[in-house]
C-alpha cells in the first residue's frame, strides 16, 4: 500500500493525552505526527478550566519532572493558582490552577510547533491499517492515508460521541464538533472489546449578566506555587474565582423535571464518575442538603464566559436558563452554551501492558479517555507514557514503565491495566500505597532521572535539578548537625517557647517534627549561611525528615506483606504448564499477561492458593535461571 | 527479609517439640534470648537454658542447633530450638521470639523461602508444593468458616467502625474544594477508643482460652504450717502428675504439673520457699507479688484453727483483686472459718472437701474465659494480628489526640484494616472511596 505520507509514530488526537505523546515522541528523536480533527482546537479544556488539585497536581509534576509539557504551559497561561490543603502535610498538598482557555491552547500550539521532527497535520482518521496484528498506518475521512510503525490512540470522548440535552441526542465529540463513528468501528473490527461511559458538563455563563456582589470572591495564592521544576516566577495576572450556592427551592424544580433528565429516563446507559455527579444526581441522591456548592470561575482574560462549576447537567438545554437563574446572584443571566453529557466509546484498559501498548495489535498504544480515564492530568500522564513507549518501539529500546512505590502515574496505570474500569478513573492519593513517599515537591528526586536517562530532560533542566538536590543535602546536613544540649544558651529560651522538655539534646530536625515549630523558627536555628535558603529548598528537607520515620516503618510492613512483588515473570512463561493451576486461573493468567508477580496478586479472582503456586513455581524459575 | 517464627513439630502435646526460626535475625535473636551467650557451635546441639524475660525465672532446658546459611533447610541463617512439648512452654517461648523481632511465619513460608533460596529443586518444590495448597486451603477453608462465624461477625462490626473514621479522615484531605462538614476529632477518638476495647477483648480472650488448653499456673500462698504443703502433695497425689519433676525449676519453689480434669495446672507450692520465722514478711513485698502476678489463680490457705492474724490479713488484702479462692483448711478440726462464709472448707489431711476445691477451681479458671465464650480467639495468628491491630489504634488515637494531619493519622488506621483484612479479607480502595461517595455529596 502506498501512503501519502510516512511517519515512525503517529499520535491521534491533541488532546491533554496527545499532545503530551506527541512532544515526547518527536523530542526522542522519532519522526512524529500528530493527527487531529481541529488545529485550531489544540490542548482544549473541554470541561473546567483547571489544572491540578489534590493528586492530580501530583501528577502534574511527575509529567514535567520527566520531560513532559503541561506544567510549562499551564505556568505560563494560569490565571489563579492556590496550593490546595496548606493546612496539611506536605505529602498531601497539591498546586491547582485555573487556566485560560484559549491562551492554554494558543500555549501548547506554540509548545508543540517549537519542538523538532514534529509535525502537526489536520484530517479526521476513520480507520487504523493493520497487517499480521501489527499497525501500518491510518485512513483519513479525505481519502489520504498516512503511514506509521506506531501509534497512539489518544481520542477523548470523540469515539462514538453522543451527546444528550434532555431527551434531544445527537452525534458529536465535544460540543460543536463531529464525533469519531467510523474509528470506533475500526476499532471494533480489530477486535477490542469497547464499553461505553459517560461525563458531563455545566452551563458556560455571560459574565456581564452576573451580579458579583452575591458571591464570596475566592482569590488565589499571593505568592503562586508553579507547577513545572523550570518555572521561576508566575507573571500572568490572576484574578478571583467565586463561591456560591443553590437554594432549596430550585432543589424542587430539578426534582420535578427529573423526568427531562437522560440520565433518570434510563436513555443514557454508560456510566459517569461519582466524583462528577450531575446537578440531577446532587439534588436526587443528597435529597436532605439544602444547598449545594457552586464556583464562578472566569475561562480567561480575553473573554466573558464564565464556567459555572458545579453545575454539570443534562437536562434540556432550553429549561437550563430558567433553573439557573434560581441562583442567587444569577437572576438575569445568560447561558452562553447549554450543558450535557456525552457518552462516548472506551476500551477495556486490560487489552494494555504496562507500556500502554495494546497486546491485541503491536504498536499500537492507547492513552487518556479511551483507556476509561477521566481527568485532563490522567489522561496527560498516559499521553505521556504512551508516547515514549511509542518511540522506543521504534527505535527497539527496553519499554518504560513507572512503579506504583515511586509515582501516582504508575499507580494509575498498573490500576487500570490490572483492574480495568467500571466508571470513569481518577486519580486519589488514597489510591497510593506510598502517599507519603509521593510529594508534589520531590517529584523531581523521584523521577527526573528517568527524563534524563531517556532524553527528555534537557542540560539546563538537568543542571538545576542538581543544583536543587546540592542545596536540599547541605540543609539536610545542617538540620540534623544543629543540636541543643541543656549547657548551650539558646536551650533554656527554646525549652520555654515552646513550652516541653526537649531532653538531654535534640537535633534540629527532631525538633521540627513538633507540630508547634514553624518553619521560619527553623531558619531562625540553622546556621547563618542558611539564613537565605529557599523557602521551598527548606520545606522539602522538613518534609522529608517528617515521614522518614512513617515510611521506614511502613516500608518493613509493606516488605513483609508484598516482598514478592517484584518478582518478574518472563514474558514466555506458559501459565497452562504450571501444575496445580486451575483452568480458570490459567485463563485469567493468559488474559493479563502480568509482567510481575505483584501484577499478578492485583488480578481479582486469583486465590490464596493460586498464588502461592504460582510464587513456588517463579521463586523456582527464577533460581535456575541464575544457576 | 523478615525472621519468621514456627513450631515446626506438630502443635500439642508431646515429649519435645521443635520451634524453628530462619531469616537475617535468627541468630542475633537467639543470642539475646541467651543474653548474649555466642558460644554456639554451628550444626551442634547445644544444652542451653532459656530464661523468662522479666522475672529471670527459668522458661525449659533446652537444645539449641544453629544452621549458618546458605547450608541450610532454607537457605538462611535458621536456628532450632528443641523444647519440652508442653503447650505452655511453646507459647511462651513463641511469645519471646516473637517479642524480640520475629514474626510467625504464614503456611509454607519455610518451604517458600527454600525454593526461593535454591535449597530445593524444582521437582521437589513441585511435591511441596501440594503441601502449600493444603494448607492454604485450610487456610481459606477456615477464613470462609470465619466469615460466617463467630470471630467474623465481631471483626466486621469492628472494621466497619475504622472505615468509617477512614472515610472522615480521606474525605477531609481528598475533597479539600468539596463543602463537607468538619472532621470532629473526639468523636472520632470516640469511635476508635470502642474500636480498641472490642479488640482488647478478643485479645485476652485468647489468654483466657490458652488458659485452659495450654494450662494455667496456681500458685498456693498462706502463713507457715497452715498446710500449704500437705494440700499441694494431696493435690498431687490424687491426680496424675504430668511431669514428676522439673529440673532446673528454682530451688525455691516446688511445682508439678497436674492433670485436672483434662486442663493442665501447673501448681506452685509457696512452701517450698526456704520459711523463717515470719515467712509472709521475709518474702518480701516484692517477691509475693511476683508469686502473685506469675499466677493464672492463686489459693490463699488458711488455718481454720487458727484466728485471722495481720500476716493473714495483709495477704487478703493483697490477692483481692486477683482471682483467688480461699482454702479453708483443717476444717475437719474446727468446723468452723476463721473468716466467716467466704472459701472453700477442706482437710487436707482427711481428704475432705478437696473435691470441691477442684470443681472450684476449674469454674474460677473458666468463668474468666466464659465471660466472652462466643468470641474465643484460640488460634495464634489470630492473637498475633489482633494484637497488632490494638496497637495501631491505639497510634491513631494518640495521633488525633496530638493534632496531626490526616494523612499521618491515617497510616495507622490503613495498618489495622491491612492487617484485619488478613482475618476478614482485604479492604479496597475502591470500598474506601464508594463509602466515601455513599456519604458525602463530592464533586465540583
Amino acid at each position: 500500500m502506498s501512503f501519502d505520507e510516512v511517519f515512525s509514530v503517529i499520535v491521534i488526537g491533541a488532546g491533554h493525552a496527545g499532545c503530551e505523546a506527541a512532544a515526547a515522541s518527536a523530542r526522542l528523536g522519532v519522526e512524529t505526527a500528530l493527527l487531529t480533527m481541529n488545529l485550531d482546537l489544540i490542548g482544549q479544556m473541554s470541561c473546567n478550566p483547571a489544572i491540578g488539585g489534590i493528586a492530580k497536581g501530583h501528577l502534574v509534576r511527575e509529567i514535567d519532572a520527566l520531560g513532559g509539557v503541561m506544567g510549562r504551559v499551564i505556568d505560563r497561561t494560569g490565571i489563579q493558582f492556590r496550593l490546595l490543603n496548606r493546612s496539611r502535610g506536605p505529602a498531601v498538598q497539591s498546586p491547582r490552577a485555573q487556566a485560560d482557555r484559549m491562551r492554554y491552547r494558543n500555549e501548547m500550539r506554540r509548545t508543540l510547533e517549537a519542538v523538532p521532527g514534529l509535525q502537526l497535520r489536520q484530517g479526521k482518521v476513520t480507520e487504523i491499517l493493520a497487517l499480521d496484528g501489527r499497525v501500518t498506518g491510518v485512513a483519513l475521512e479525505d481519502g489520504r492515508s498516512f503511514g506509521a510503525r506506531s501509534i497512539v490512540l489518544a481520542t477523548g470522548t470523540f469515539l462514538n460521541g453522543l451527546i444528550h440535552t434532555g431527551k434531544r441526542t445527537y452525534s458529536g465529540g465535544r460540543a460543536g464538533e463531529p464525533a469519531a463513528l467510523e474509528l470506533s468501528q475500526s476499532l471494533k473490527n480489530l477486535g477490542f472489546p469497547v464499553g461505553r461511559l459517560k461525563t458531563g458538563t455545566p452551563p458556560r455563563l455571560d459574565g456581564r449578566t452576573i451580579d458579583w456582589t452575591a458571591f464570596e470572591p475566592q482569590p488565589g495564592d499571593r505568592q503562586p506555587v508553579p507547577f513545572s521544576f523550570a518555572t521561576e516566577r508566575v507573571d500572568v495576572d490572576q484574578i478571583n474565582c467565586y463561591v456560591g450556592y443553590t437554594t432549596p427551592e430550585l432543589h424542587d424544580v430539578i426534582r420535578g423535571n427529573i423526568g427531562e433528565s437522560p440520565l433518570y429516563s434510563g436513555q443514557i446507559r454508560g456510566i459517569g464518575p461519582r466524583y462528577c455527579p450531575s446537578i440531577e444526581d446532587k439534588v436526587v441522591k443528597f435529597s436532605d442538603k439544602s444547598r449545594h456548592q457552586l464556583f464562578l470561575e472566569p475561562e480567561g482574560h480575553d473573554t466573558n464566559e464564565v464556567y459555572l462549576n458545579g453545575f454539570s447537567t443534562s437536562l434540556p438545554a432550553e429549561m437550563q436558563q430558567d433553573l439557573v437563574r434560581m441562583i442567587p446572584g444569577l437572576e438575569e443571566v445568560s447561558i452562553i452554551r447549554p450543558g450535557y453529557a456525552i457518552e462516548y466509546d472506551f476500551i477495556d484498559p486490560r487489552e494494555l501492558g504496562p507500556d500502554l501498548q495494546t497486546r491485541r495489535v503491536a504498536g499500537l498504544f492507547n492513552a487518556g479517555q479511551i483507556n476509561g480515564t477521566t481527568g485532563y492530568e490522567e489522561a496527560a500522564c498516559q499521553g505521556l507514557i504512551a508516547g515514549i513507549n511509542a518511540a522506543l518501539s521504534i527505535e527497539k529500546r527496553d519499554p518504560f514503565r513507572l512503579r506504583r512505590e515511586e509515582s501516582y502515574t504508575g499507580v494509575l496505570i498498573q490500576d487500570l491495566i490490572n483492574q480495568g474500569v467500571d466508571e470513569p478513573y481518577r486519580i486519589f492519593t488514597s489510591r497510593a500505597e506510598y502517599r507519603l513517599a509521593l510529594r508534589y515537591d520531590n517529584a523531581d528526586q523521584r523521577l527526573q532521572k528517568y527524563g534524563r536517562d531517556l532524553g527528555l530532560v534537557g542540560e539546563v533542566d538537568w543542571d538545576r535539578f542538581n543544583a536543587r538536590q546540592d542545596r536540599r543535602a547541605k540543609i539536610a546536613a545542617a538540620l540534623e548537625s544543629t543540636r541543643f544540649r541543656r549547657s548551650d544558651p539558646q536551650y533554656a529560651a527554646l525549652a520555654n517557647l515552646l513550652n516541653s522538655d526537649l531532653g538531654d539534646s535534640i537535633s534540629l530536625s527532631q525538633l521540627a517534627k513538633r507540630s508547634n515549630v514553624t518553619s521560619e523558627l527553623v531558619r531562625s536555628l540553622l546556621p547563618f549561611e542558611f539564613k537565605s535558603a529557599s523557602q521551598t529548598d527548606l520545606e522539602f528537607c522538613l518534609a522529608d525528615s517528617l515521614y522518614e520515620g512513617y515510611l521506614s516503618s511502613y516500608r518493613a510492613t509493606m516488605e513483609r506483606v508484598y516482598h514478592h512483588d517484584a518478582l518478574r515473570i518472563p514474558g514466555e512463561t506458559h501459565f497452562g504448564s504450571i501444575s496445580g493451576l486451575s483452568n480458570e486461573v490459567v485463563e485469567r493468567l493468559e488474559k493479563r499477561r502480568p509482567q510481575t508477580f505483584g501484577d499478578a496478586r492485583r488480578i481479582p479472582g486469583l486465590t490464596p492458593a493460586a498464588l502461592s503456586t504460582l510464587l513456588v513455581y517463579l521463586s523456582a524459575q527464577q533460581k535456575q535461571a541464575s544457576v | 527479609m523478615s525472621t519468621i517464627v514456627a513450631l515446626s513439630t506438630p502443635p500439642g502435646r508431646g515429649a519435645v517439640a521443635i520451634v524453628r526460626l530462619s531469616g537475617p535475625l535468627s541468630f542475633s535473636i537467639i543470642e539475646r534470648l541467651l543474653h548474649n551467650d555466642s558460644n554456639l557451635q554451628p550444626r551442634t546441639a547445644s544444652l542451653r537454658k532459656i530464661l523468662k524475660n522479666e522475672s529471670g525465672e527459668l522458661l525449659d532446658q533446652v537444645l539449641i542447633t544453629t544452621f549458618p546459611g546458605p547450608r541450610s533447610f532454607t537457605g538462611e541463617d535458621v536456628v532450632e530450638i528443641s523444647c519440652h512439648g508442653s503447650p505452655a512452654v511453646i507459647r511462651q517461648l513463641l511469645d519471646l521470639l516473637l517479642s524480640c523481632g520475629a514474626r510467625l511465619a504464614g503456611p509454607g513460608e519455610f518451604t517458600l523461602r527454600a525454593v526461593a533460596n535454591g535449597r530445593m529443586n524444582l521437582a521437589q518444590a513441585e511435591a511441596v508444593r501440594d503441601l502449600i495448597n493444603a494448607q492454604t486451603e485450610a487456610a481459606a477453608k477456615q477464613a470462609a468458616r470465619q466469615v460466617n462465624g463467630e470471630l467474623s461477625s465481631v471483626l466486621t462490626p469492628l472494621k466497619d467502625r475504622i472505615i468509617e473514621v477512614v472515610v472522615q479522615l480521606e474525605s477531609a484531605l481528598e475533597f479539600v474544594e468539596d463543602d463537607l462538614p468538619t472532621v470532629k476529632t473526639m468523636a472520632l477518638q470516640e469511635t476508635l477508643a470502642g474500636v480498641a476495647a472490642g479488640v482488647q477483648r478478643l485479645v485476652s480472650s485468647y489468654k483466657s482460652g490458652r488458659l485452659l488448653s495450654d494450662g494455667a499456673k496456681v500458685a498456693i500462698l498462706g502463713s507457715p504450717n497452715v498446710g500449704k504443703s500437705s494440700l499441694f502433695n494431696e493435690l498431687v497425689r490424687a491426680d496424675r502428675a504430668i511431669v514428676t519433676d522439673k529440673p532446673g525449676t528454682t530451688r525455691d519453689t516446688l511445682t508439678e504439673t497436674i492433670d485436672l480434669k483434662g486442663i493442665p495446672l501447673v501448681l506452685t507450692d509457696t512452701a517450698g520457699l526456704r520459711e523463717t520465722t515470719d515467712e509472709i514478711e521475709s518474702m518480701g513485698i516484692a517477691r509475693t507479688q511476683r508469686a502473685m502476678s506469675d499466677a493464672d489463680l492463686v489459693l490463699v490457705v488458711l488455718d481454720s484453727a487458727e484466728p485471722i492474724g495481720k500476716a493473714e490479713r495483709e495477704l487478703l488484702s493483697q490477692t483481692s483483686n486477683l482471682r483467688r479462692l480461699v482454702v479453708n483448711n483443717k476444717w475437719d478440726l474446727v468446723g468452723r472459718s476463721s473468716v466467716g462464709s467466704e472459701g472453700i472448707n477442706v482437710s487436707a489431711r482427711t481428704g475432705a472437701g478437696l473435691e470441691d476445691l477442684r470443681l472450684a477451681i476449674l469454674a474460677t479458671l473458666q468463668a474468666g474465659a466464659n465471660i466472652d465464650s462466643s468470641l474465643l480467639v484460640t488460634n495464634a495468628r489470630h492473637y498475633d494480628v489482633l494484637v497488632r491491630v490494638g496497637a495501631e489504634v491505639d497510634i491513631a488515637i494518640g495521633a488525633l489526640g496530638d493534632k496531626l494531619s490526616e494523612e499521618l493519622i491515617l497510616v495507622p488506621l490503613h495498618n489495622a484494616l491491612r492487617l484485619l483484612g488478613e482475618i476478614t479479607g482485604e479492604t479496597t480502595t475502591e470500598n474506601i472511596l464508594s463509602e466515601i461517595f455513599a456519604t458525602f455529596c463530592i464533586g465540583k
